[in-house]
This record gives C-alpha cells, sequence and structure tokens, in this order.
C-alpha cells in the first residue's frame, strides 16, 4: 500500500505541477469571467444560465485535463522509459497502475474542488443581482453536480490507463480515450432513440443489437452529467448517487484491473 | 558464492509487423559472484542491455533462467536488493532530486529519518546538495545521471546494476561516477555494468565478459589474463575479429 501511495504522490505532484495544468485553469478562471458577463444579458434564470455554464467549465476543462494531463501521466513514462525507474523499485507493476490511476484520481479530486468553488462565485453573484423569487435553486443539487463531474472525470481516467497499458505511444491512447469519451457521452441520447422509436424511424435488429452492444460496452457518461437538474435545481431520484458510485467502482475497477493484467504481462524493451 | 546466475538466457524480439524474429540474446550463461565488479562489453546491439533488462524484470527471456540470491527477479524482496541505473535515465520532469530520493525510500519502506539521512549524505557525495530542490528538467545529462545512481544507492543494496553509467559525461562527470564506483567496490558491493570505455572496465572490474551479436564470446580475468603487454582493447579486438564483424 505505502507503494501505491508514494508512486500517487509523485503522480499527483508531477500533474499539478504541469504548465499545462496552468493553462488550463486560466482557461476556466476565464470563462467563469465571462459567466459573469454574460449572465447580465438574459433577463430571466440568470442562476440557471450562470450554475449551467459554471458546470460546463468545470466539465470541459477537467475533460481538457485528464485527456492531455492525466493521459500523458501514463503514457509518458512508457514512450520516455520513466517506467524503468519505477518498475525497478520494490513495486509490482500491478501497483505501478493502481498508483497512478490513485494519482491521478487525486489530481481531478483537487482540480474539481478548485474549480467548483471558484465556480460557485459567478452563480452566487447572479442570485445576489438578480432576485427572482419563483427560481429554485439549490445548492445541494449543484454540488452534487460537480461531485458527479468529478467521478465522471475519474472514470475517463481508468479509461485512459486502459488504454495507455497496451499501446506503444501516447498519441494512440490519447485518441482512443477521446474517441470512447464522444462515445460514452453518446450512448444514452442514441439508446433513448432506439427504445423510443423517435420519428417513426424503423432500425435494423443488427443495427439495434450493435446500439445495445456499444451502450453496455463504453461507459455510459451521461450517469454523471445532472447539469440540468442543477441548474432548475431539481431532485434527483432517491438512491441516484449511490447508483452512479457503484456503476463508477464497478467500470472503474474493471478497466484498471485489466490494465493491471495487461501490464504484468508488458515487456519494456 | 554466486549472487547473480544466468543459466542458457536466450531473447528473441519480434520484428516489427512481421514474423520475423531477431536473436538479441544467444544462451548464454554466468554467474556473478558477491562482492565482484563483473564489466559487460560488447558494440551497440551485442545483447548487454537485454541481459541488464532481463536481470530487472522489464523483459522475459524467451528461454533460460536467471536468478539473483537465488530468488527469480520478479521477487519483491530481490528488487530490494538490486539498485539499478538504466542507460540515459529519464526521470520525473517536475520533481526534485530531493523528492525523486524520497520515493525511492518510500518505495523501499524505509522510515522518514533514514531517508532524510541518506538522501543527505547521497547528495552530498554526487555533488547536488546545490540543486537538490530544483526540478529535474532543469538538470544537465550528468546532473541526471548523478540523480539515477542516487536512487539506485538510496536503499543501500547489496547489488549495483548499471547500464552505461558513464555514456555521455563530461570528464569530470566520469571521474564522479569513477570514484564512485571505486568506493562502492571497497564497500564489497556486487556490481555488474555495462560500458564502452574498456580502460574504465579494466580499471574498475574483477572479471569482464565480451559479448558480441548475442554470443558470450570470451570471459575475462582482468589480474590473469590481462598485463604483459595485454590490454581489453586488444584482447576485445581480437574477439571482435575471430566473430568476423558485428551485426547491425
Amino acid at each position: 500500500m505505502r507503494g501505491i501511495l508514494s508512486l500517487a504522490y509523485i503522480t499527483f505532484i508531477e500533474g499539478i505541477r504541469s504548465r499545462a495544468l496552468f493553462g488550463i485553469f486560466i482557461m476556466a478562471l476565464l470563462m467563469f469571467a465571462v459567466t459573469v458577463t454574460l449572465t447580465n444579458l438574459f433577463m430571466r434564470d440568470i442562476v440557471k444560465v450562470a450554475a449551467d455554464l459554471s458546470l460546463a467549465t468545470i466539465s470541459f476543462s477537467g475533460l481538457l485535463m485528464v485527456i492531455f494531463i492525466g493521459n500523458s501521466l501514463l503514457s509518458k513514462d512508457i514512450d520516455k522509459r520513466t517506467i524503468y525507474m519505477v518498475i525497478s523499485r520494490p513495486l509490482s507493476r500491478t501497483q505501478y497502475i493502481w498508483g497512478k490511476f490513485a494519482g491521478i484520481v487525486m489530481l481531478v479530486i483537487a482540480a474539481v474542488v478548485f474549480l467548483g468553488l471558484i465556480s460557485s462565485l459567478p452563480v452566487y453573484f447572479a442570485g445576489l443581482t438578480y432576485e427572482n423569487p419563483e427560481a429554485i435553486f439549490k445548492w445541494t443539487i449543484y454540488f452534487s453536480a460537480i461531485a458527479l463531474i468529478a467521478m465522471k472525470l475519474a472514470l475517463i481516467a481508468s479509461v485512459t490507463i486502459f488504454f495507455s497499458s497496451f499501446t506503444s505511444t501516447s498519441f494512440i491512447s490519447l485518441m482512443l480515450t477521446i474517441a470512447t469519451y464522444i462515445i460514452g457521452a453518446s450512448t444514452e441520447t442514441v439508446k433513448g432513440f432506439l427504445d423510443s422509436r423517435a420519428g417513426g424511424v424503423d432500425i435494423s435488429p443488427l443495427m439495434g443489437f450493435v446500439i445495445k452492444c456499444v451502450y453496455y460496452l463504453f461507459p455510459n457518461l451521461a450517469t454523471f452529467d445532472i447539469k440540468l437538474q442543477a441548474s432548475h435545481g431539481l431532485l434527483l431520484p432517491e438512491g441516484y448517487f449511490i447508483w452512479a458510485l457503484v456503476y463508477w467502482f464497478f467500470y472503474a475497477g474493471i478497466l484498471v484491473s485489466a490494465a493491471s493484467l495487461i501490464m504484468e504481462r508488458r515487456e519494456f524493451p | 558464492m554466486a549472487v547473480i546466475e544466468m543459466e542458457s538466457l536466450t531473447k528473441f524480439y519480434k520484428k516489427d509487423f512481421s514474423k520475423k524474429k531477431v536473436c538479441a540474446l544467444n544462451s548464454l550463461s554466468l554467474k556473478i559472484n558477491e562482492g565482484e565488479v563483473f564489466g559487460f562489453l560488447g558494440p551497440n546491439g551485442a545483447g548487454k542491455s537485454t541481459t541488464i533488462k532481463i536481470l530487472i524484470d522489464l523483459i522475459r527471456p524467451t528461454s533460460g533462467k536467471v536468478t539473483i540470491g537465488g530468488k527469480k527477479t520478479s521477487d519483491m524482496t530481490v528488487k530490494r536488493m538490486i539498485g539499478y541505473l538504466p542507460e540515459n535515465p529519464y526521470f520525473y520532469d517536475h520533481l526534485s532530486a530531493k523528492e525523486l530520493l524520497k520515493f525511492g525510500g518510500r518505495s523501499c519502506n524505509m522510515d522518514s529519518e533514514a531517508i532524510k539521512e541518506r538522501s543527505r549524505e547521497l547528495l552530498e557525495e554526487l555533488d547536488l546538495t546545490a540543486a537538490m530542490k530544483r526540478p529535474l528538467r532543469s538538470y544537465s545529462k550528468g546532473m541526471v545521471q548523478r540523480a539515477g545512481l542516487a536512487l539506485s544507492l538510496i536503499h543501500n543494496p547489496g547489488i549495483l546494476i548499471f547500464d552505461e553509467p558513464m555514456s555521455g559525461l563530461d570528464p569530470m562527470g566520469r571521474i564522479k561516477v569513477f570514484n564512485l564506483i571505486l568506493k562502492l567496490k571497497e564497500e564489497g558491493k556486487t556490481i555488474f555494468f555495462s560500458s564502452h570505455i574498456l580502460h574504465d572496465i579494466e580499471r574498475l572490474c574483477d572479471r569482464a565478459a565480451i559479448l558480441i551479436n548475442g554470443n558470450l564470446n570470451r570471459l575475462v580475468d582482468v589480474k590473469k589474463d590481462l598485463g604483459r603487454g595485454d590490454t581489453l582493447e586488444k584482447v576485445f579486438m581480437e574477439e571482435v575479429k575471430k566473430t568476423g564483424g558485428i551485426r547491425e
């Protein structure tokens, strides 16, 4: 356990000191500033718009962080052969993978907490500038949405860990992670379309089967997106958060365990 | 007593996108004794790094057996016995030498006080005290090499495996590394290192192996076989000639 924690710590330090992270944070701060200005253009539901934009900013900035920095934190080890230094220590390859994953998750949590706190400012000020007694906004749901964004990003981190465990360059794992994100973010909508037979469009059974396979195989990232509920102050169904957590543990656990198995067999010539 | 034992080690690599295989190491058998300084020399592509990577468990042999202290190289207790310096080491850009050594110590279950004390000693010995808080990406090649040596020594291992420890170093850097290996030899450590610098091997090693095209061509006992006009360079050139050329 000590080995995993010490590797997680240096992974976290390496990520937090990355110049790219500063760039992402500056971009996020600018977007929050724009949110304050932009919300004033709306005559109604200013808090809703501010919450929506702030959550979208956290999600987008976090995504850039996981895809670019998170991906490089493992792939670069293999590209630049830093892994020689780690694997020659008394650490198993499984510990290496879990340590890396834990480090990236720590980075995600730190970044989301930081951005989440900053993001609450434009939402708070929006509430002060325009009082609408009809508007329903609940901070608890807003912060639940931020927690779910953190879970989504950590899940994408497990995807990037999985791809990095068998690809030879960081570019390939980056591309595969982006593709998985795009599929994962849209499967819920596609399956919804399939189930509702919207517009009376007929879908062939084969296509329906493929869509179902993709739906169950790829991570369902829509589970972690409750921007709509947060901005409208809608309550989540009972047990939603727990089920999301169970899904996260199950999916991320399988991917990181599979990455460990692949890594145990991999050679580093 | 032999601490490193290799028995008929063979390694084939697959060529990219083809079924052709390249033999990097052909039935290598060697025994390295406790407290011995053993040099591993050969031209580029001879199989030196392949052998070292098998010892570190970075790659696995196609056939053959290797043990360190009588145990498999993947065993965690073996890894605690070893200090390894890769060829052209590359570390995390944003970590400092101090943090790198802290990681090295913690991964070997050392306590904080012991890590602090040992880091101070090593950084001083390797002339890195002034730069210990600077990120490693700002280090020169020689400094990175010395930081790598410090990392390999942090847990005071009995067996040291260095892959080209002097490659790319300036004369001052080479002298520092040379003196360090000499000191480690005096402390009774078992040292296995590869190098192209024959003069250094001759001065430091008890024995040396000449590896050409993946085959062990000759074992040289530095005290017994050299001298009276025979230098390691001469012996090495003779072996290369006998082989009839070096495979690229």
